[in-house]
């Protein structure tokens, strides 16, 4: 047993929506929508807040020091590896062939990280042609102090090349 | 002015008296103007000439330029309980089942009436209601021609039970509104409406009232004598209560008063 509910019936109003109610809703809705509006702007400045807190703190790579004498040794040999252009270098002999018509056959190129130099063995046709090689490796930027070290005539190939010895120091 | 803080006129419109009531809208509604007049000549027949009056009464501007809420009396509405039907219906379709429902009950004469129903869950009977078409479209010229916006028009029996909604039993009862000429009555069984009924009134208008109790005992769910509550005029409850001292004459406290539409039903005379 229950009291009567209220009855809705209405010509002009539509008695499926009651105003009241509808209107709470909407103050609700409104009110959330404020309050997340709200969170969402203060999140956003916690974030911002935050992220300039982090970019003021400076950068400290924190590592153990390494005290091993043997372990330092071999840092430092692939260290001196790590900082060998090879890139340029080898960048720079190619240039140098290809803009000599490619006359000069690159064999081998041995870096010497202690030294900062490299050794590069080739041949050539002909003496000139080690010699034009030698002048436009003179010209680099990246080289210094290209030096023709060697040079001998190769009479076991059936074409007798010339085979060079040349040697440079990079620059760091 | 927000609409919502739009002042509003509540309007009783019956073919023997229409009231008039303004209120002042805000956080808390105030009714701010009041006024009434019997219908020289009035009937059910004749609307005219209560729309005659309707129009003489808002000549005066403290009755314009508001929204309107109008009170129907329930001489000009038809009333139908229509069960629940057996399949789905869309709104359309619960109308159309409504209108052949009510079309049973007073024959086709209200083919040309607007019916409206009440908003309930599926499954669950539902109440319709019928009123001449152009009555309403009278109405709305009426209220038009004064600046006034129809929002609400509803019948005096809802409006009333609506009202007196809190002060009936739980289990079972009947809720009568009288006025003068019209008697409607609904049986109420466990808060549901179970049965609906008008009637024209005589003058031994009570007579009616025992023939209504009556069929209720003949009607009624449980085997104790349901309650017959009577929301009547002033002048209909002393007489009433004199010949039918029986019945629970339903008296508006403070509480009641407050609503500015059962403080218009309360009629103090006709």
């Amino acid at each position: 047993m229950k009291r009567p509910n209220l009855i809705r019936l209405d010509f002009v109003a539509p008695v499926h929506e009651s105003r009241a109610t509808g209107l709470v809703l909407i103050v609700l809705g409104v009110v959330a929508v404020l309050g997340l509006a709200a969170a969402f702007n203060a999140e956003l400045s916690e974030r911002d807040r935050l992220e300039a807190k982090l970019d003021a703190v400076p950068r400290v790579k924190r590592s153990a020091p390494i005290t091993d004498p043997k372990l330092t040794a071999e840092l430092g040999s692939i260290q001196h590896e790590l900082n060998i252009p090879w890139t340029p270098v080898l960048n720079e002999l190619e240039s140098a062939n290809h803009d000599l018509a490619d006359s000069v056959s690159v064999l081998s190129v041995v870096p010497d990280a202690e030294k900062h130099t490299v050794r590069v063995v080739a041949e050539v046709r002909q003496l000139p042609d080690a010699l034009k090689y030698l002048e436009r490796l003179q010209k680099s930027d990246l080289l210094r102090y290209p030096m023709l070290e060697s040079h001998e005539r190769r009479k076991d190939d059936p074409e007798h090349p010339i085979r060079i010895k040349l040697s440079a120091d990079w620059r760091s | 002015m927000l609409p919502l803080w739009r002042d509003e006129v509540v309007v009783y419109l019956a073919p023997h008296r229409v009231a008039l009531t303004r209120l002042k809208r805000g956080l808390r509604s105030r009714i701010i103007a009041s006024r009434q007049c019997d219908v020289a000549n009035g009937s059910v027949g004749n609307p005219a000439a209560s729309f005659a009056c309707l129009t003489d009464l808002l000549t005066d501007s403290q009755w314009q330029n508001a929204s309107a809420r109008v009170i129907l009396a329930d001489s000009w509405v038809r009333y139908g309980l229509v069960p629940a039907p057996a399949v789905t219906l869309d709104a359309d379709g619960r109308l159309s089942h409504a209108r052949y429902v009510l079309a049973d009950i007073f024959g086709d004469s209200l083919a040309e009436w607007t019916v409206t129903l009440t908003d309930v869950p599926p499954g669950k009977p539902y109440l319709a209601c019928a009123t001449p078409e152009p009555l309403r479209a009278e109405l709305e010229g009426v209220l038009s021609s004064a600046q006034l916006r129809l929002t609400s028009l509803q019948p005096q029996l809802v409006v009333s039970f609506n009202a007196w909604r809190r002060q009936l039993p739980t289990d079972e009862c009947w809720f009568v509104s009288i006025d003068e000429g019209s008697l409607a009555a609904v049986q109420v069984v466990d808060g549901i409406w179970n049965r609906v009924h008008t009637a024209r009134l005589s003058a031994q208008w009570t007579v009616e009232l025992q023939r209504l109790r009556a069929f209720g005992r003949f009607t009624e769910a449980s085997s104790g004598g349901s309650r017959l509550f009577v929301d009547a005029p002033l002048n209909m409850r002393t007489q009433g209560r004199e010949a039918l001292p029986e019945l629970d004459w339903l008296e508006p406290d403070a509480r009641l008063s407050r609503v500015p539409e059962f403080d218009l039903l309360q009629r103090v005379a006709v």
